[in-house]
């Protein structure tokens, strides 16, 4: 078992590296909504992780944590059209502007910063296609798309390159709400903890769900996104 | 990105002019025969790039004025992760295949701030005499290291106390030979200056890179 623990390591060091809060992904400028919501007076302290909850369930895990699933097999098949198919069905199921840009910048960006820190390594060439596909506008190059792509070039296993992206989610989420002051540096962390459990359930319902089933299912998260496309002022961009 | 692209990253504290500088050096940049897009960073609303547009009506096509929102951290969005910006570049150059020139405004920021390498090819760190006398003897890396460091605001020296021959000796001093530039953004001093200083260092990095 010793080798399986090293390849297991390895993966997980990948893991670690794509879904770290210090990777460049843009992540860092999103808010996934939250500030939408806060500035309309429908979030608090109190409701923030509640929220968190909702938009996994209802939105990153029917949306962005499917087509990484489903991408992440089809990429492992080198089977290079679906996997366009799947980042144009999410693209599509995105309904506000600020959403898909937000998730093709940073997708563009990761294919290719990925592209070039994974030359010339395990799962190299495989990324270097997909980013190839992605600069020349032949995809949108959604973020999990991407993410998903660069995870299966590597080896990890989908359940755990789903998760790790999940958890990227809340990480990202969870540091715009401390900046929006929702949360301090000790609830954020009691909110991460207590958030994993809707997260390992979210990631086997995503691994599970079938490709035509992309797209999530939250209309008033559409309408604090579209109103803060319009807010006279935001920190976030998105 | 096009080695072609110049890419100029305008940083510095709040209120020390890097809005009007961009306005006043846009022209000259026209006048030389460069295209020019503006990509401001806005702390949390659109009032750069609106200013922007305003101010270069006619002159610019307030198309090709972008903000971008930094997350609550204007220094992250131009140093640690420069995504956002960098796609907002690349949007502007697809969109308008002609901009041979890219200026990046950063968000007000403190002494701290820098532009990632890959962001911009140029640095342009921005004091002004209103800051104080003793503000170059401070350092940080904007002060110390970028390729340019400006001083605004000269027209005002004297009325909020600063002996504007102290604060450029300091400058000089902590900057071990590279520029420092006295300008009025609003009248024009300097600004001509500051655009050859810019080519100057954009011909020198791209000689650099051949060698």
């Amino acid at each position: 078992m010793a080798g399986n623990d090293a390849v297991g390591a390895a993966q997980l060091l990948v893991s670690l590296q794509l879904s770290d809060s210090a990777f460049p992904s843009g992540f860092y400028a999103m808010s996934h909504g939250l500030e939408g919501f806060l500035q309309q007076g429908l979030v608090s302290p109190e409701t923030v992780g509640g929220l968190l909850e909702d938009m996994l369930v209802r939105t990153v895990g029917p949306s962005d944590a499917t087509a990484l699933a489903r991408a992440h097999g089809a990429a492992i098949r080198r089977d290079w059209d679906a996997v366009i198919d799947l980042d144009r069905q999410l693209f599509a199921s995105k309904l506000s502007a600020e959403l898909r840009a937000a998730s093709v910048r940073s997708g563009r960006q990761l294919a290719d910063i990925a592209g070039e820190a994974y030359a010339g390594t395990a799962g190299g060439d495989d990324l270097a296609t997909w980013a190839g596909l992605v600069k020349a506008r032949r995809t949108p190059g959604c973020q999990a798309i991407v993410t998903g792509v660069a995870y299966a070039a590597t080896g990890v296993p989908v359940e755990q390159a789903v998760v790790s992206d999940l958890f990227a989610f809340a990480v990202s989420y969870a540091g715009a709400a401390l900046r929006l002051r929702l949360t301090d540096h000790r609830s954020t962390q009691v909110l991460l903890r207590r958030i994993q459990p809707t997260i390992e359930a979210v990631a086997a319902d995503a691994v599970a769900r079938p490709a035509l089933d992309i797209g999530g299912f939250a209309p008033v998260g559409d309408i604090m996104s579209a109103s803060h496309e319009r807010a006279h002022a935001r920190l976030f961009t998105s | 990105m096009s080695d072609n692209v110049l890419r100029v990253g305008i940083g510095g504290p709040v209120g020390t002019g890097k809005t009007s500088l961009t306005e006043a050096l846009v022209p000259i940049f026209i006048a030389a025969g460069r295209t020019p897009g503006v990509i401001t960073n806005d702390i949390y609303t659109q009032e750069d790039a609106r200013h922007v547009r305003r101010e270069l009506a006619g002159v610019l096509d307030p198309e090709r004025v972008v903000g971008v929102e930094t997350g609550a951290c204007p220094h992250t969005a131009v140093r640690d992760d420069p995504t956002m910006n960098l796609a907002a570049g690349e949007e502007m150059l697809e969109r308008f295949p002609a901009v041979d020139t890219l200026i990046y405004e950063s968000g007000g920021d403190n002494l701290t701030l820098t532009f990632s390498p890959s962001l911009a090819d140029v640095f342009v760190f921005v004091l002004d005499t209103s800051n104080g006398e003793k503000m170059p003897r401070k350092g940080g890396p904007g002060i110390t290291d970028s390729d340019i460091l400006v001083i605004n605001k000269v027209d005002i020296a004297k009325y909020v106390r600063t002996d504007l021959g102290v604060m450029e000796r300091d400058a000089n001093a902590v900057r071990k030979g590279k520029p420092v530039i006295l300008t009025n953004s609003l009248d024009g001093t300097g600004v001509h200056e500051l655009f050859d200083s810019i080519m100057a260092n954009w011909n020198a990095s791209r000689a650099e890179s051949v060698a």
